[in-house]
């Protein structure tokens, strides 16, 4: 199956087309569930309820039973517990990369080897955050690859 | 997670043991002392041993560089400890000030043979994931250009 992504015209509304001999279950469930899909979700700052886009997110840190979602410079905390989002972004490019964050693979600028098997994966936003061991597997998957000889 | 520790069990094990044949067969070089069949079951023993503390350290989730290199540094002691135990136990060598320092050493060179052996390999496996990630993304990339 060839999968192609092309540009829309500035305003225009982002449109998905299938094109195949006859549409099954499974592709009726896809794209179902990609249209139910929420890419929205609440941020709070100082007291203010802001709309905000899982897209936009860098990575979300548990911090003392808080959850903060870190953005290109702005935090602003969450309302749910790390699992909960882990679920939520299952379908998306997001990977736990330790027992306390989940990263947004797509604000990934580099990966870099750091001492005892754990990665240092360097943000577009000039941040770093470490990936766990136990986590570089899941990312390895994310990322297509199997086992490297 | 058990899988995990055990493959990285092993991966040491067989690091450590590499480590120690390498530093033994120098030992003896320099050293000249006749060799027994039991030390070689020694070897294996102290290389398990050793890899068992370094596989459980790796469990655990470090957050920041500092708490990393005090967990490294526990490791360190620890390893060190334990072959001086070893040592004594198996009659390698009398516990002195001057074996203790060339253990010391020791443990210094089979720690950096065995953090060399898996940083190359992670740089391997780090190309093939920059590769990967930029081939992924690049469609963004392009898009925000």
């Amino acid at each position: 199956m060839k999968i192609i992504i092309e540009s829309s015209q500035p305003g225009e509304e982002d449109t998905v087309i299938v094109r195949c001999a006859q549409p099954d279950q499974r592709l009726i469930s896809m794209l179902r569930l990609f249209q139910a899909a929420k890419t929205e979700f609440t941020g709070y700052l100082d007291g203010r309820i802001i709309p905000l886009n899982y897209q936009d997110v860098f990575y979300f840190e548990a911090n003392e039973n808080r959850v903060f979602a870190y953005f290109y410079s702005e935090v602003y905390e969450v309302k749910y517990k790390l699992y909960e989002l882990e679920e939520l972004l299952m379908s998306f490019d997001f990977l736990r990369c330790s027992k306390s964050m989940i990263v947004n693979m797509e604000k990934i600028e580099y990966l870099s080897p750091l001492f005892g098997g754990k990665l240092e994966a360097h943000l577009k936003n000039g941040e770093k955050v470490i990936i766990s061991r136990q986590y570089v597997q899941c990312l390895k998957s994310k990322l297509g690859i199997g086992e490297v000889k | 997670m058990i899988k995990e520790f055990l493959i990285s069990l092993l991966h040491y094990f067989m690091d450590i043991t590499t480590a120690v044949l390498i530093a033994a067969a120098i030992y003896m070089t320099f050293f000249g002392q006749p060799m027994e069949s039991s030390i070689l079951w020694e070897i294996l023993f102290s290389g398990f041993i050793t890899a068992l503390p370094t596989a459980v350290l790796i469990c655990f989730d470090t957050k920041s560089e500092k708490h990393s290199l005090i967990l490294w540094s526990i490791h360190f002691l620890l390893i060190y400890v334990i072959t001086l135990f070893l040592l004594n136990m198996f009659g390698w060598c009398s516990i002195t000030p001057v074996s203790a320092l060339i253990t010391f050493f020791a443990i210094i060179f089979i720690y950096l043979f065995t953090c060399l052996a898996h940083y190359i390999n992670d740089e391997k496996h780090v190309l093939l994931m920059n590769q990967q990630l930029k081939k992924r993304y690049s469609i963004d990339k392009n898009k925000s250009e």
